[in-house]
């Protein structure tokens, strides 16, 4: 990559396939090895956003995960639809982060990386479902970002217009370096080759420890002990019953009227 | 609907399982079938929908159709195609959607099903216990009895087939009343009565009405695609498809598609078509027990596509991407409905296939018409699509039905090989079946009951 | 700590039940509630924070604040934290709230808990943060070890009080640190195209049961007297009586509405796709068996054109009154 190559990074996190992932609500428990990892459904879109922006504009888009060394395959997964480079964050030391330690962890290995014009992070995850690592990471690097964009209506290697969604739309400018963080309306994936997935089964993914960050990061923050917030508990809400309270007759409606009252549906 | 007759099942059913407010009723008239073969239903006020629970209330409702000498009509999902469960005279529907029980019995890799059971909620209670059931006839909303009684196919029935090939046992109740309970939770069993219950499936519940199966499960399957492979010759599309056969891989589907169709089923459902390339595709069902067998048979499949001049093709993998093309594949039909007159089902040899394509080309040149087509390429069954033309006539929608039918025929097929003959069809049995054939159709049914119930 | 989200200089309603649950914490640990709003010519509006709970509000007016840029709102009430060093923050956790919350605690180097629906304190005056996690499967219970402890609440899950205009608090006026260029620029609001009824709060939606098209109008009102959208079963798309984009199932719409009212629906396994998760059903159908009752919490068993007009007119008398 030369200088004036325009450099995106995106990033993806590896999360396990909802439709397979099982609950146990006896004991409150995530059971994440029912189902296996797959790019987080948002994450699809914001390389997808990053591969049309490099078919306009040329340059490089490097994919940048956190997660436990399975996820290589995930990586992979994302070198098949556009990404031409990978890097794989993983180490104990990166375990049990929340927020807060996966941004720190994230914008120290993108300052690693080197020179970039644009991130993009998908709107939020599937599990841990905040939103927040997109911000967050632009705040510690020191770039603007725009949340919640809904479409992107010109790109330039100095600036983007977008569409964001802030409680209406709002038509934004964000001058790069910069970070969007890109809703499922952006774009619609396209689907891999069978020949791009064959030849990324093959490809190298690079994979780096705590210790290859410590010359531009305090290792101290990543992982658990950078984490102020600890989930102290996790309630498996059995599904709900639904009340089933049919009325008939004379009052029926009234009584409807009354039940939805007391749910405070009428106001 | 005579009083009495309401008040008799209500004694049976209860006073809320019997529908017989006209207005309610007009909901069970109707099934899915092509528009210009409908077959028009009876007045909703002269007829009566009842729900039973479990066999002995199917029973007691038969006996008393019986008695009374009223025409019974089984209702399942309505997705039929066929107006099989459309009632055409005056009578009493039984709509099967309360017999909803359903236990995976995870030792045997089996479920016990009662016919209410839709497709879909059979799908995800496999897949809760980790199981799978590959058949897969268009639409979730078909009930297991009405998959049964049709012996569906469907989409991803290369490698298994029709759903013939996942019943194991069968509770069925018989026209006069008596419940029959044929075969079980076993693999095998070549009594009298694991003969007999096939009698029972694919007969369109006109010998018997389902209440409960017993059904084979597969085990989910760890790697999975769709491969969707383009084409700009058509025949060689097509031509591909024993080839594929031939090389030892059987796929759990292989469908084919156009451009102008998933491109239109793919607007209205706000997705889109993954291919920007081509205009003719197959899509290539795979399920195996790891990645690496799975990617191997891709290989191998793509050098066949290859060889006959494909585009590159595309692979969806993540369960979204998969679902999102069955979705496009399945909403076909739905999509062109408004366009139709007909959708006839023909079935030919699987190696005639590249023939059928020719002299559906010839039709269309002949009448000056473009025919949609899309189906199941492996089994030979291909839904040709009679759109609905300015200024024809009934008579020439027939003549082109006819012709179409004929072809299946010469080609060494039949007018249908899934959606089934039903109150729609009956007038072309005779293009398939001899006049023996049907009499002895006939005699069976006969024996079975006392009443016709169609 | 409770951030006042404005749009024109109206605040949001999400900043009404953010104070009064601030207000109920603020009591229970014997501290001081106040409020931050951020924005131009804000200050008679900043008054309404004090009538709903708040003892001292913060305002930074300026044209620059008039709309929402994340850097500079967060510049500013960073600063005023390292100030004033509240215990608790709590933002909205909307659009806005969950793009600004995020820069403001990793420029504080705090925990941030996302989207929460409920708010606890434990035996030692901790707050524990009751969020839902993994698409709502499960809910977590979190604690945050840094100060302040940030939280991004969901809109309409805490009940603000009554507005008492009598309430006295301090209002105080900070001094803006303007930053020339942000880097963002709102260039200006865009006009939200058709009805997306996915994302609507309420769904009224009418099936076969209907006799005519007009009918659809009555649905209508009911619809914008509960703030909802009408949705429509396949057939009346089918019939042309509606665009395809009200339909909800299978093959139209997902969607998760806090209620789905179902009139003359029967219930089909393809229309049920499509609002089955929808928080609280309510069923109207002649039909006592029609299956849609077996996923309804309330039911009318009974003609559509009985029941629909008491709602009706039974809001709108309310409405009258206030
Ligand atoms: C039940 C539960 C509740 C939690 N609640 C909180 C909480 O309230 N506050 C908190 O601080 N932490 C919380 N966490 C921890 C948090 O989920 C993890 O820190 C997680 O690594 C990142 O957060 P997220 O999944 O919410 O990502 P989001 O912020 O929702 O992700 C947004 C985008 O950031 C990028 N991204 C996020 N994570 C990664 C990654 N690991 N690698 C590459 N890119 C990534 C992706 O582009 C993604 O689309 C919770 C965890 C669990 C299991
Ligand atoms: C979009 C679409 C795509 C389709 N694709 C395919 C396909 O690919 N392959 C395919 O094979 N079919 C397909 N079909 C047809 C249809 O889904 C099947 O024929 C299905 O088997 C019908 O099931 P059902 O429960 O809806 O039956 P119904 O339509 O309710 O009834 C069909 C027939 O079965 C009888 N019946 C129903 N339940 C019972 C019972 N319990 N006991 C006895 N008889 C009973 C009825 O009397 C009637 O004659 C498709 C339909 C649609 C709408
Ligand atoms: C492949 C496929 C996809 C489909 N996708 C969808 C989809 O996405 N969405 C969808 O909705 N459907 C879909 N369908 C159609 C579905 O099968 C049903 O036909 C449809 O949902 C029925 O709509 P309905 O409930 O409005 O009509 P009906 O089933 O006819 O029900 C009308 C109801 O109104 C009641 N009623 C009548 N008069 C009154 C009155 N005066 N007061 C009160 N109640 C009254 C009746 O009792 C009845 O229950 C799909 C079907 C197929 C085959």
């Amino acid at each position: 990559m030369t200088d004036n190559e325009f450099h995106i990074v995106v990033l993806i996190k590896p999360v396990p396939d909802m439709e397979k992932v099982r609950f146990d609500v006896e004991k409150g428990v995530v059971d994440r090895s029912s189902a296996p990892l797959e790019i987080n459904p948002f994450d699809l879109n914001a390389l997808e956003a990053a591969v049309q922006i490099k078919e306009k504009l040329g340059g490089e888009v490097t994919a940048v995960s956190m997660a436990p060394p399975a996820a290589e395959s995930v990586l992979r997964d994302a070198i098949a639809r556009g990404a031409d480079r990978a890097v794989l964050l993983t180490d104990r030391r990166f375990a049990g982060a929340d927020t807060l330690a996966t941004s720190y962890a994230l914008a120290s290995a993108i300052r690693k990386l080197g020179r970039f014009n644009l991130i993009i992070c998908g709107e939020k995850t599937v599990d841990g479902d905040t939103g927040q690592v997109g911000p967050e990471v632009a705040e510690m690097l020191g770039i603007p970002h725009i949340a919640y964009v809904t479409e992107i209506r010109e790109v330039t290697k100095e600036k983007l217009l977008v569409v964001s969604e802030l409680g209406a739309p709002y038509l934004m400018e964000l001058k790069l370096p910069g970070l969007i963080t890109v809703t499922k309306d952006v774009n619609k994936p396209r689907l891999p080759t069978l020949k791009d997935k064959l030849k990324a089964r093959k490809a190298k993914v690079e994979v780096w420890s705590a210790d290859d960050l410590a010359d531009v990061a305090d290792v101290s923050r990543f992982g658990f002990s950078g984490s102020p917030t600890q989930v102290v508990k996790v309630l498996v809400p059995p599904m709900k019953k639904r009340r089933s309270q049919i009325f008939k007759g004379e009052d029926a409606v009234d009584k409807l009227i009354e039940a939805l009252e007391m749910e405070g549906l009428l106001r | 609907m005579r009083e009495d007759i309401v008040e008799a099942l209500k004694n049976i059913v209860g006073d809320d399982w019997v529908v017989n407010n006209p207005e309610a009723v007009k909901s069970y008239l109707e099934d899915e079938t092509e528009p210009g073969v409908k077959v028009e239903p009876a007045p909703a006020t002269d007829v009566v929908v009842v729900k039973p629970v479990n066999a002995q209330e199917v029973s007691e409702i038969l006996k008393l159709a019986n008695r009374e000498g009223v025409p019974v009509y089984v209702r399942g999902g309505g997705t039929g195609l066929a107006c099989g469960c459309v009632p055409s005279k005056p009578g009493v529907v039984i709509s099967m959607e309360r017999m909803k029980e359903i236990e995976i019995d995870k030792e045997n890799l089996m479920a016990v099903v009662g016919a209410g059971v839709t497709l879909g909620e059979l799908l995800k209670a496999a897949a809760k216990e980790g199981f799978f059931f590959p058949p897969h006839p268009g639409d979730e909303g078909a009930q297991i009895g009405g998959l049964i009684a049709c012996n569906a196919v469907g989409a991803r029935a290369v490698r298994t087939g029709p759903m013939r090939n996942y019943v194991l046992g069968l509770e069925v109740v018989l026209p006069t009343g008596e419940i029959l309970r044929l075969g079980g939770r076993l693999v095998k069993d070549n009594t009298g009565a694991g003969k007999l219950m096939h009698l029972f499936i694919g007969t369109e519940g006109i010998l018997g009405v389902i209440t409960k199966a017993v059904l084979r499960l597969s085990p989910q399957y760890k790697a999975t695609a769709t491969m969707v492979v383009p084409f700009n010759d058509r025949r060689a599309c097509l031509n591909t498809v024993p080839e594929i056969l031939q090389s030892g891989i059987i796929p759990l589907g292989i469908e084919y598609v156009q451009k102008k169709e998933v491109e239109l089923t793919a607007k209205r459902l706000g997705l889109e078509w993954p291919s920007k390339e081509g205009e003719y595709y197959l899509l290539i069902m795979l399920a195996e027990f790891n990645e690496d067998t799975l990617y191997a048979q891709l290989e191998e499949i793509a050098s066949i596509c290859r060889k006959n001049g494909s585009l590159e093709p595309l692979l969806a993998e993540t369960p979204e991407e998969q679902t999102n093309i069955l979705k496009i594949r399945s909403e076909i039909y739905p999509t062109l409905k408004p366009y139709m007159e007909d959708s006839p089902d023909i079935t030919v040899p699987p190696a005639n296939i590249g023939k059928l394509i020719e002299e559906l080309e010839k039709l269309e040149r002949k009448y000056d018409i473009y025919i949609p087509l899309f189906g199941h390429a492996a089994d030979g069954n291909l839904h040709p699509v009679i759109p609905v033309k300015e200024g024809w006539t009934k008579e020439q929608y027939e003549k082109l039905r006819m012709e179409m039918y004929q072809i299946a025929v010469k080609l060494g097929g039949v007018t249908t090989g899934e959606h089934g003959v039903g109150e729609a069809r009956k007038k072309y049995l005779k293009l398939n079946l001899s006049n023996e054939a049907i009499e002895t159709l006939r005699k069976i049914k006969k024996v079975l009951e006392t009443t016709p119930s169609h | 700590m409770v951030f006042a989200e404005q749009h024109n200089g109206k605040i949001h309603p999400v900043t009404f039940e953010l104070l009064s649950k601030g207000r109920e914490l603020a009591d229970r640990k014997e501290v001081e509630l106040s409020s931050v709003i951020l924005g131009h010519q804000i200050r008679e509006e900043a008054k309404e924070l004090i009538y709903y709970g708040a003892d001292k509000v913060f305002i930074f007016d300026h044209p620059t604040l008039k709309e929402f840029d994340s850097i500079l709102y967060k510049q500013n009430i960073v600063s005023l934290i390292r100030e004033e060093k509240p215990e608790i923050v709590l933002i909205g956790a909307t659009h806005l709230g969950r793009s600004l919350a995020p820069r403001i605690a990793a420029a504080l180097n705090t925990g941030l808990t996302a989207d929460c629906i409920d708010l606890q304190l434990d035996e030692d005056g901790e707050l524990i943060q009751v969020r839902p996690a993994f698409t709502g499967n499960i809910l977590a219970y979190i604690k945050t070890k840094t100060k302040p402890v940030m939280t991004t609440v969901r809109y309409k899950v805490f009940k603000a009080r009554e507005r008492d205009p009598m309430r006295k608090g301090e209002i105080i006026e900070k001094e803006v640190k303007v930053v020339e260029d942000t880097g963002t620029k709102i260039l200006g609001k865009i006009p939200r195209e058709a009805v997306n009824i996915s994302d609507a709060g309420v769904v009224v939606a009418g099936g076969r049961g209907l006799r005519r098209p007009d009918d659809l109008k009555m649905l209508e009102e009911l619809a914008s007297l509960l703030g909802g959208v009408v949705g429509v079963s396949r057939p009346l798309v089918d019939e042309g009586w509606a665009s395809k984009d009200r339909q909800v199932g299978f093959s139209g719409n997902i969607v998760k509405p806090k209620l789905y009212v179902a009139v003359g629906i029967s219930g089909s396994p393809q229309h049920l796709a499509g609002m089955k998760d929808s928080e609280i059903v309510v069923a109207i159908n002649v039909d006592p068996s029609a299956p849609i009752f077996n996923v309804a919490d309330y039911g009318v068993v009974g003609d559509l054109y009985e029941v629909i007009p008491k709602p009706i007119e039974k809001i709108k008398l309310r409405k009258m009154k206030l």
